[in-house]
């Protein structure tokens, strides 16, 4: 329940910038990916993978023809993660969300993950204040 | 002819036969005395360092007065989150000077201030972070993940969830080496002054940077004061000098804040590493969809 509040905090977009500052510090390259644009997209959860350097998420997303591609979006480590209220089970397989990332140069079909709504209405972030218990 | 040879090569092994065992006798006196309990008691008498502490969470509290945040309190501002650290006014001669430096960066020589511009006007597309390679010294300690101290008699060991790291600190009185393998972390010794850790490094491979961009030579040695502010919070302030390097000793502190119920996790950068950068330096992206189990 702690955690399920601690999603809630923190959505504002200086914590978002300091979460994606902190991506930089620890492991990564932003060279390509166009931190300057937002985009959206809709999907099913295919798979999520709770590892290191970075989490993924895999949606399945059906493109203008109806086909359905495989999406990713990196985000923070599980560490980071779980101590801002995230577990490997926040997002389910089945789920299906929009995802709110920031679109990779070339156009490939993925990005950094920014946010996206649950089906309850909460937004999922990965930023925000830490947790006292991990 | 034949014997002189012979003899001169006896008395070269024997020579380092006793070279070797010397430096042995040298290495066993320091890490071989057996821990008494008295020196396990001693522990106690120090101020009580461990634990898992997150970086950040704010400025250092003034002392004696409000603290900078409860354990657990969400407050501190999301900004001074990761880095945790904040660069200490200038001391002395510090300041814009000829290094070009930003201003509250190290003040750089004009050697080193061409190399970071050359660094700038070119930039990289990633660190060697992005294959999984730790920052090192100084940058490992300011990662946006925790750390944990561990006190034994004769050595302080931080653990550094970033990357899975260790940074061992020898109080155990030993010297610096004259001549240090150069390392990510360095070879440290520290002491008690007070209830000051006080820790001195040397020997750093010349992937670490004194900050970002900023390349050190291999003189370049880092001075660090570890304190409890409070009873969750630490203190570091790190200066480094470099006489190739920098024109000034660059200064800088950062608070750590303890968290009694945090564990660290094990931080595997190889697992899935999808963001590396190939030979030509060119950063990518690895899109192929994970196997499904």
């Amino acid at each position: 329940m702690k955690r399920t509040m601690r999603l809630i905090s923190g959505l504002t977009a200086a914590g978002l910038i300091a979460a994606a500052s902190g991506v930089v510090q620890a492991h990564h390259s932003f060279a390509p990916f166009d931190m300057a644009n937002q985009k959206t997209v809709t999907g099913t959860v295919k798979q999520v993978e709770w590892t290191n350097p970075h989490s993924w998420i895999w949606l399945d997303v059906a493109n203008e023809q109806g086909v359905v591609e495989p999406w990713g979006f990196e985000g923070m480590s599980p560490n980071y993660l779980a101590r801002r209220g995230w577990t490997r089970t926040t997002l389910k397989v089945g789920d299906r969300i929009t995802v709110a990332y920031r679109p990779l140069r070339d156009g490939s079909k993925g990005g950094m993950f920014v946010s996206t709504k649950l089906a309850d209405g909460r937004m999922l972030t990965m930023s925000g204040a830490t947790t006292t218990d991990r | 002819m034949k014997s002189t040879r012979h003899v001169r090569f006896a008395l070269f092994v024997a020579a380092l036969a006793s070279a070797t065992s010397g430096a042995i006798a040298i290495a066993q006196t320091v890490s071989l005395k057996p821990p008494t309990a008295a020196d396990w008691d001693a522990l106690a008498k120090l101020p009580d360092f461990t634990g898992v502490w997150e970086t950040g969470g704010g400025p250092a509290p003034q002392r004696g007065g409000a603290r900078a945040g409860a354990p657990g309190d969400a407050a501190a501002p999301a900004g001074n989150r990761g880095a945790g650290a904040q660069t200490a006014p200038a001391r002395g001669r510090q300041g814009a000077g000829a290094g070009g430096g930003r201003a509250g960066g190290p003040s750089l020589t004009p050697e080193y201030a061409a190399k970071r511009a050359a660094l700038l006007a070119n930039p990289p597309e990633d660190s060697p972070a992005a294959n999984c390679l730790p920052p090192g010294m100084p940058g490992i300690m300011g990662q946006p993940y925790p750390m944990e101290f561990l006190l034994t008699p004769g050595q302080v060991t931080i653990l550094i969830e970033a990357y899975n790291q260790i940074r061992h600190i020898y109080t155990d009185g030993r010297k610096l080496p004259d001549d240090p393998d150069p390392t990510f972390y360095g070879t440290s010794v520290g002491r008690w002054d007070g209830d000051t850790l006080v820790v001195d490094t040397v020997g750093f491979s010349p992937i670490t940077q004194i900050a970002n961009g900023v390349p050190h030579s291999d003189k370049m040695r880092i001075a660090e004061r570890f304190r409890l502010a409070d009873p969750d919070t630490m203190s570091i302030e790190t200066t480094i000098t470099d006489p190739e390097a920098l024109t000034a000793p660059f200064t800088s502190s950062r608070t750590l804040r303890r968290h009694r119920n945090w564990t660290l996790a094990e931080y595997i950068c190889e697992e899935n590493n999808r963001n590396s950068v190939d030979q030509s330096g060119k950063a990518g992206i690895n899109l192929a969809p994970p196997k499904q189990k």
